[in-house]
């Protein structure tokens, strides 16, 4: 997992401005059911697969991509303006 | 212009030593345990700031646009 420091630099880097996280404890990557472990010679990994999540306001999960289909962030960011529509004006 | 996403969170798993071709073995085939309508569940990680980010922080505020990487740019 990429720690931290790892992201910190990354994000200075390509000048992101929102958080990186890291799931040092895999607990999150657990509990999304993103984790997923593979026997290679005869010894278990463990990595995530890919996915964009989109959770609304209210905590529901409103949209989900994963595996290749995921490598292209179009579609999620579709369906954030959809979702972004959608809201009542404040 | 007005934002239209309102929060990204990026989630590097990269794993270091990941193999190219896990030919060898059985490899599981993944699927994603959760579906839309369901409530997320809670988390809480660390970010880019060392700072602890949780998703429940976000109820009421912010839509939550979440992007897990599998070996992300940052060569960790």
């Amino acid at each position: 997992m990429d720690s931290p420091a790892a992201n910190s630099a990354f994000a200075k880097q390509i000048g992101i401005k929102f958080p990186l996280l890291s799931d040092m404890n895999k607990k999150m990557l657990k509990s999304y059911g993103i984790l997923k472990g593979y026997d290679v010679h005869e010894e278990t990994f463990e990595w995530a697969l890919r996915a964009n999540i989109i959770i609304d306001k209210q905590g529901i999960i409103q949209f989900i991509e994963e595996g290749d289909s995921a490598v292209d962030p179009n579609t999620a960011l579709t369906m954030c303006t959809t979702l972004h529509k959608k809201e009542p004006a404040n | 212009m007005k934002r239209k996403i309102a929060l990204g969170l990026l989630v590097a798993a990269a794993v270091s030593a990941l193999p190219a071709a896990p030919h060898a073995g059985k490899s599981e085939v993944a699927k994603m345990t959760l579906k839309v309508g369901d409530t997320a569940p809670d988390f809480t990680l660390l970010s880019d700031q060392w700072k602890t980010v949780k998703l429940s922080d976000y109820r009421g505020k912010k839509n939550v646009f979440l992007a897990v990487y599998v070996l992300a740019f940052t060569g960790g």
